[in-house]
């Protein structure tokens, strides 16, 4: 049994977190120190033995990541932060953004030292114009204080933030066509080999990380390797933030140690479902992993056993639906946003997401055939593991997952020209959570 | 890429391929053909269409071929062997025809369509999409010679990556995402390139069709053969596509050796002459009236010969003058070089009629025959030095391999000379010099003479010991050399120091051939001095003994009633030579002009005797590129009419005069001609050897100038109104750049002018009106004209009795008038 | 010897009196069968455009190379048949013809159809070779000989291709050379927002 924790988020609650002053009186800053005296690779195998994870959703061990980065090239390493954050249900880097940005500005700092860059850029959603405010006053805060800048507070360490607004494109977050749209160029995404690690940036060794994981580094950094894996599981340590939304009480970002199941999550912190639903199926990871049905509540929330289950941890944002909600409207939306977002490159995505598109239109307006569900898997099948990065992967997980677990919805559709008894396209969960339960706006403050 | 062989199984049979090949292309080896819509063998991997999808074994996922290097012992399964490769390939050609409009009876690609093809080989037999097509307006013209239709385009970005790429013009791109991602222009900018009908021909659908094809025709009923360019001296293969007895288009041939997989606009769009009604249909003559009348070949030749034969009794041969233009074939130069020495006795023969000091010969002779770098060479070297040359204007194909050399492996470019050109992009440093001056700096680039930072670091690039030192370097000397004293032979001698290889880049197509033939005074065929004729005295009946006249000598000569006769063979000296008004007294007081020509021209009408030549893709024959390569070429459709190939007139005309050259067939002169045009020795041996008699180098420099004076810069463009051999290609044409005057900042603003005013430009001898463009790529103190895109001649801007030849031009404003005039 | 004149006799005799097959051609003219292949015809649509587009497969498909089409552009002023292409030159060479029928199988607009006239007869080879206004079908009542213009025919609202045509039939290129602005825009501007216009085909 698990309780929810406090690190990420231990300065959400408090109301000046967001400045200089309100960040160094909570203890904000204290890791420098203790990196700066540290070699860089020290703190790259540092990382690496914390176990930290890569939290945009692939969850690929950081500390290794950042081995690969090449050093003594001649040239400029470069950070670059993802948080491009656009998975349907993920909103965890926005609120890490507006209430402690100091605090990924620390993990910036601590991150290019390690990697021995000197600049970082910020690749920020374009949407995120309230954390966008709140980083610039951040960094023009630590750039006067000298946090930032040539010669960090003496220590010889020179790191350079950039803050870069993302034009709107889901693609974008897929990091090599974040990087080219970084660069100026169209969003889509490269063809690898070469590796960001080899020639990202304007052909520059470049590490591309989540706001969360940077946002972990410091606590590494200052509380040692086995305090951090004294949290969550042996295979993924840490804490997490896990971005609960739909049909419970109280949706929201909270904070638990990896492994904690779903079920504890939305019993205590969103203190369960809404009144008399059951919970008929949710995404662990964002609309691009496959669905879980109410009988997976009670598997942990870690990268292992969520792929044991047959999904994908991702980026841990739960969407919850219950027993009331339609599975193939849920699909048609998810699938309406992909077609929206291909970014057209490759032709199973950019087809296959307006052929399925279509379908689930044909099927939701009654006018579905009963060869559509083999041709939607067969679609499915043609697109995952063909497209040319993983947006048409993501796709169609929630297309395969729902013809598996719920065909006899799809089934009742195409016999009857419409949803079962009971099951309705869009539940009234928006309108029952809107101003219920939620904490204070911060627009304003 | 290295040398190391890898083995690679594919489909069950090993294969033995170079590391770093993708296995899209170790499978062409075995003759396994994946298809593909995307991948190009020229343009770097894209991974879009997901076509070529074959099961990579020990890969968890399927793996594209066109992107994946192929790496000791892989293990490979195409769709042939591969059920998962197989409907992987299936699916996508699936997706690819869902948002196809399936128009292929309108299409003018139907019948030669890569989707087509796979639709019929591989695709399904019916469609499983009910849904709807994306929908776009049908063909929306992004060029005046290129239309796109977006239904029809399967977004393999062929052409957006060749647009960046290849030609660096990139004014086409992919717009929008998703399904509705579109190859689109931007809003001002239509695709303005001189190389956009490659993209026609690259896309594997009919999204990209022409204007100039449109409907046409269909590929069963085209009938396609070899030919070889007549454009210019880049010498791109081509496939003639011809149908009823007229070309319906032209494509570029692959030849990797030359113009790769391309070709310019140009040499694609520009045959419609060949059918145009100004095209000289039959032989005329003069008659009762002296008006030009139809006449049989046998009275052309007769009153010709007699012609001659008059002039000849007269004066002998040298009251005989043989002017030759720029797009004979190898047989045709042969021919009139023999036909001039053995048939009339005289050496008043000159194949240049573009302005030049006196001080080229040498060079010439060291160039003529010889082989000399390739286009491999100018590739793989290290630096290359180009002067007098702008060769996306002269000859476009020489640019991309230039521009390749740069993308691929940053090759250093380096121009010599007032102007920058076209070269902004990929020039790595420009050697400014004055106009007239350029002879001046090669020579102390290659003593090392050098002046300023800049020209101390191009030398020390181009050899010796120091870092960054080049092991390969090419100088490409242009045609606008010949116009600076000294410069050729500076620019010989350059490479002859550095030990860089030396090319003469002419810009016409017969240019080279033309040298070969010996077509100018006091060299013989293989540029051979008349004092060592070796083989040639064996060959002909008469080798002359002196040198004759040069082609201003010839036109002065007539003028003042020396020569009697002229014979013009491809060639307008009305419209090409420097001054046309000594050309044109020159023909008004010669007693005999034969014409031999393809189409009307301003000189066509001053000929006694009209004699029409077939067009170079109504005949056999051979072009000879600036490198010194012959490429012979098949006839692809018959002549339009009476025209007959210029060595078959010359001979007869030979015969008219009583002398029997001896040649039945083209390859009858082929097989005279070979041995004598082509010489084993080096440019390299050969300018080694003139190290005993030095070059004439310039030493002098220019003389200042005057206030408010400006020194001309004439610079030919590639698409000119007035070139005959692109009249009727009206789309073409459209595409051209504007001609205008070219001058820097500094002079513009001294002259009280800006970018795109109507500028006046004056010389001592008239003055023309057109447009100004103010650019930093011109040294201060010159002005580049497009010399044949003028209304009239550069040559009427010059005094005529001024001997220097150099030309200085004062800018102003255009007089209110003229501008209305215009408007 | 008697024998056998009466037996041949015998059968002139009974000759006489059975039906007789001759046919009194011309006076007299049999059917054909109804799928007889005969004289091509070019069809027209009800309001008078051609149904041909030029697109060759005709000539693709003959055996005997009979067949010559050359296509051309419709322009908004000149209007011959829906759509971007249609027929300018069309001829039929009957001396090569072998009314094998494979033309009319390839054409993908019904244009080339067959008739049952099989009186081809002239006196010169050049007149066995049957233009495009010879091989047209006659208008049809009150139908304008083409070419139309676009206001024409839009004016009419006719649908061609049972509304499957791959595009607006009226919209020509050329206005584009003269309103560049106008690049770009889709017909659709959102693939989301419905209904989408036009039909597709499937």
């Amino acid at each position: 049994m698990s309780e929810p924790i406090s690190v990420l988020t231990q300065r959400y609650d408090v109301p000046d977190a967001h400045t200089l002053a309100g960040y160094e009186r909570t203890g904000g800053y204290q890791s420098l120190a203790t990196a700066f005296d540290q070699a860089p690779t020290d703190l790259v195998s540092q990382v690496k033995d914390a176990g930290l994870r890569g939290r945009g959703g692939a969850g690929f061990p950081t500390g290794v990541k950042w081995g690969f980065t090449p050093r003594g090239t001649g040239k400029p390493t470069y950070l670059v932060i993802n948080a491009d954050e656009g998975e349907p249900g993920t909103f965890k880097d926005r609120e890490l953004m507006e209430r402690d940005p100091h605090q990924l500005l620390e993990g910036i700092i601590v991150s290019c030292y390690a990697l021995e860059s000197e600049r970082a850029f910020l690749y920020l959603r374009g949407e995120y114009l309230w954390p966008g405010v709140r980083l610039e006053h951040a960094i023009a805060e630590a750039y006067e204080a000298g946090y930032l800048g040539k010669d960090i507070k003496g220590s010889g360490v020179n790191v350079d933030v950039t803050l870069h607004y993302a034009a709107g494109a889901y693609i974008c977050g897929e990091e090599t066509a974040l990087l080219d749209s970084l660069e100026g160029r169209r969003g889509q995404p490269r063809l690898r080999p070469p590796f960001p690690a080899q020639a990202g940036v304007y052909g520059m060794p470049t590490q591309v990380n989540n706001v969360e994981t940077i946002a972990n580094v410091p606590h590494i950094v200052q509380h040692g390797v086995d305090w951090y894996r004294s949290m969550g599981t042996e295979k993924s340590p840490g804490p997490k933030l896990f971005c609960v939304s739909g049909e419970v009480n109280r949706p929201g970002n909270y904070e638990w140690p990896m492994g904690a199941t779903a079920r504890e999550i939305v019993e205590v912190s969103c203190q369960g479902m809404l009144d008399g639903r059951e919970l008929r199926f949710w995404t662990p990871g964002g609309s691009s992993t496959p669905l879980l049905t109410g009988a997976h509540a009670d598997t942990p929330m870690d990268f292992e056993a969520i792929m044991e289950a047959g999904s994908l941890l991702g980026t841990a944002a739960m969407q919850m639906f219950s027993d009331r909600t339609s599975v193939v409207e849920a699909a048609r939306n998810w699938t309406k946003f992909y077609e929206h977002e291909s970014c057209g490159k490759c032709t199973p995505c950019r087809e296959g997401t307006f052929w399925l598109s279509q379908i689930y239109d044909r099927l939701l307006e009654g006018r579905g055939r009963s060869e559509d569900l083999d041709l939607l898997d067969e679609i499915c099948d043609n697109i995952f593991g063909r497209s040319f990065c993983a947006l048409g992967d993501g796709a169609v997980s929630p297309i395969k997952s729902s013809l598996a677990l719920f065909r006899d919805e799809y089934e009742h559709l195409i016999a009857h020209g419409r949803l079962p008894d009971g099951i309705e396209a869009h539940t009234d969960a928006v309108d029952r959570n809107s101003g219920h339960g939620r904490p204070e706006q911060l627009v304003g403050a | 890429m290295s040398d190391d062989q890898i083995t690679v199984t594919i489909d069950g049979t090993e294969v033995q391929v170079p590391e770093g090949t993708l296995v899209i292309r170790a499978a062409e080896r075995l003759g396994i053909t994946i298809p593909r819509f995307c991948d190009h063998p020229l343009l770097e991997p894209v991974a879009a269409c997901r076509q070529c999808i074959v099961e990579i074994e020990g890969m968890r996922k399927p793996m594209t071929s066109c992107s994946t290097k192929a790496t000791d012992g892989m293990v490979v399964k195409t769709h042939l062997t591969s059920d998962m490769a197989a409907v992987a390939q299936r699916g996508q050609l699936e997706f690819l025809l869902i948002n196809h409009p399936l128009d292929c009876p309108q299409c003018d690609k139907g019948g030669e369509c890569p989707l087509q093809d796979q639709a019929l080989a591989h695709g399904p037999p019916d469609s499983r999409f009910i849904d709807q097509k994306r929908r776009y307006e049908k063909p929306i013209p992004i060029s005046p010679q290129i239309l796109l239709d977006r239904e029809r385009c399967v977004l393999c970005a062929r052409c957006t990556r060749f647009s960046q790429e290849i030609s660096g013009d990139p004014f086409i791109e992919l717009f929008e995402r998703g399904a509705l991602e579109q190859v689109a222009v931007y809003e001002d900018e239509p695709y303005h390139s001189y190389f956009s009908g490659n993209v026609i021909q690259i896309c594997p659908v009919g999204a990209l069709t022409s204007t100039s094809y449109r409907f046409k025709s269909r590929p069963f009923d085209l009938r396609s053969t070899g030919g070889v360019c007549n454009q210019c001296s880049a010498g791109c293969n081509l496939r003639v596509d011809t149908r009823r007895g007229g070309i319906e288009r032209q494509l570029a041939a692959d030849n990797m050796a030359v113009n790769e997989m391309w070709n310019c606009d140009k040499g694609r769009f520009g045959f419609p002459w060949v059918s145009h009604p100004e095209r000289l249909q039959q032989p005329q003559a003069r008659g009762s009236l002296l008006a030009l009348e139809p006449v049989s070949w046998h009275g052309a030749l007769t009153t010709a010969a007699e012609g001659l034969q008059a002039a000849l009794d007269a004066g002998g041969g040298d009251a005989v003058g043989v002017l030759t233009g720029g797009r004979l074939t190898d047989e045709d130069a042969y021919a009139v070089s023999r036909f001039a020495r053995d048939a009339v006795g005289t050496d008043n023969v000159d194949f240049r009629l573009w302005p030049r000091t006196d001080d080229e010969r040498e060079v010439l002779a060291a160039v003529a025959g010889a082989p000399g770098p390739t286009y491999e060479d100018v590739e793989h070297a290290d630096v290359v030095v180009v002067a007098g040359l702008d060769p996306e204007e002269e000859v476009p194909i020489l640019h991309l391999r230039l521009r390749k050399a740069w993308r691929k492996h940053g090759q250093r470019i380096v121009v010599v000379g007032p102007t920058l050109g076209t070269m902004s992009e990929i020039a790595w440093r420009w050697v400014r010099t004055d106009a007239g001056d350029e002879g001046r700096v090669l020579t102390a680039l290659a003593t090392g003479a050098t002046t300023g930072e800049l020209q101390d670091e191009v030398a020390a690039a181009l050899g010796g010991d120091g870092e960054g030192a080049a092991t390969s370097v090419v100088v490409l000397a242009g045609e606008r050399l010949s116009r600076s004293p000294g410069a050729l032979p500076s620019a010989a001698m350059l490479a002859q120091r550095r030990d860089a290889a030396f090319a003469w880049v002419p810009r016409r197509n017969g240019a080279r051939g033309a040298l070969d033939a010996g077509l100018l005074p006091g060299l013989l065929p293989g540029g051979r001095p008349q004092s060592q004729a070796g083989p040639v005295a064996d060959a002909w009946d008469h080798v002359p003994t002196a040198p004759g006249r040069d082609a201003r000598g010839i036109l002065e000569a007539a003028a003042a009633g020396e020569i009697k006769a002229l014979y013009l063979v491809g060639v307008d000296p009305v419209r090409d030579f420097e001054d046309p008004r000594l050309a044109r007294a020159a023909l008004e007081a010669a007693d005999t002009v034969i014409v031999q020509d393809l189409m009307r021209t301003e000189t066509t009408a001053y000929a006694d005797v009209l004699l029409p030549a077939a067009a170079p893709q109504e005949r056999v024959g051979s072009f000879t590129t600036w490198e010194g390569r012959r490429q012979p070429f098949p006839q692809a459709l018959p002549p339009q009419r009476l025209q007959q190939q210029d060595w078959d007139i010359t001979r007869q005309l030979a015969r008219a005069l009583g002398a029997d050259l001896g040649w039945e067939t083209a390859s009858d002169v082929r097989a005279e001609a070979a041995p004598l045009m082509d010489r084993r020795a080096s440019v390299a041996e050969r300018l080694a050897a003139l190290e005993s008699e030095p070059l004439p180098l310039a030493t002098a420099p220019v003389p200042p100038l005057e206030e408010g004076e400006l020194e001309a810069v004439v610079a030919d463009l590639l698409l000119a109104e007035r070139s005959t051999l692109l009249a009727g290609a009206d789309d073409l044409l459209a595409t051209a750049r504007t001609p205008s005057a070219v001058m820097a900042p500094a002079d513009a603003e001294r002259a009280g002018v800006g970018h795109g005013d109507t500028v006046e430009v004056r010389g001592p001898g008239g003055a023309v009106t057109l447009p100004l463009a103010v650019r930093p790529h011109v040294v201060e103190g010159s002005v580049v004209l497009p010399g044949n895109a003028l209304e009239a001649p550069v040559g009427t801007l010059a005094d005529p009795d001024d001997p220097t030849g150099r030309l200085r031009v004062t800018v102003a404003a255009a007089p209110a008038d003229e501008l209305e005039e215009s408007a | 010897m008697f024998n056998a004149l009466r037996k041949g006799f015998g059968l002139t005799f009974k000759s006489m009196f059975r039906p007789s097959s001759t046919t009194e051609y011309p006076d007299t003219r049999r059917d054909t069968a109804p799928r007889f292949h005969g004289r091509h015809v070019l069809n027209r649509w009800p309001d008078g455009l051609e149904k041909c587009v030029g697109c060759e497969l005709c000539a693709w498909a003959c055996p005997a190379d009979a067949i010559f089409v050359r296509g051309e552009d419709n322009t908004p002023q000149a209007r011959f048949s829906p759509g971007e292409r249609y027929g300018a030159d069309y001829q039929i060479n009957y001396l090569r013809c072998i009314f094998c029928g494979l033309c009319i199988e390839a054409c993908p607009t019904r244009a080339l159809t067959m008739t049952n006239e099989y009186e081809l007869s002239a006196d010169k080879r050049e007149d066995f070779i049957f233009t495009k206004e010879m091989l047209l079908a006659p208008l049809p009542e009150g139908a304008k000989p083409p070419p139309h213009t676009d206001d024409e025919v839009e004016a009419r609202g006719m649908t061609y291709y049972q509304g499957h045509a791959a595009q607006d039939p009226l919209r020509h290129w050329q206005a584009d050379l003269a309103a560049p602005e106008e690049h770009g825009d889709p017909v659709t501007t959102d693939l989301l927002d419905d209904p989408r216009p036009g039909g597709g085909q499937g």
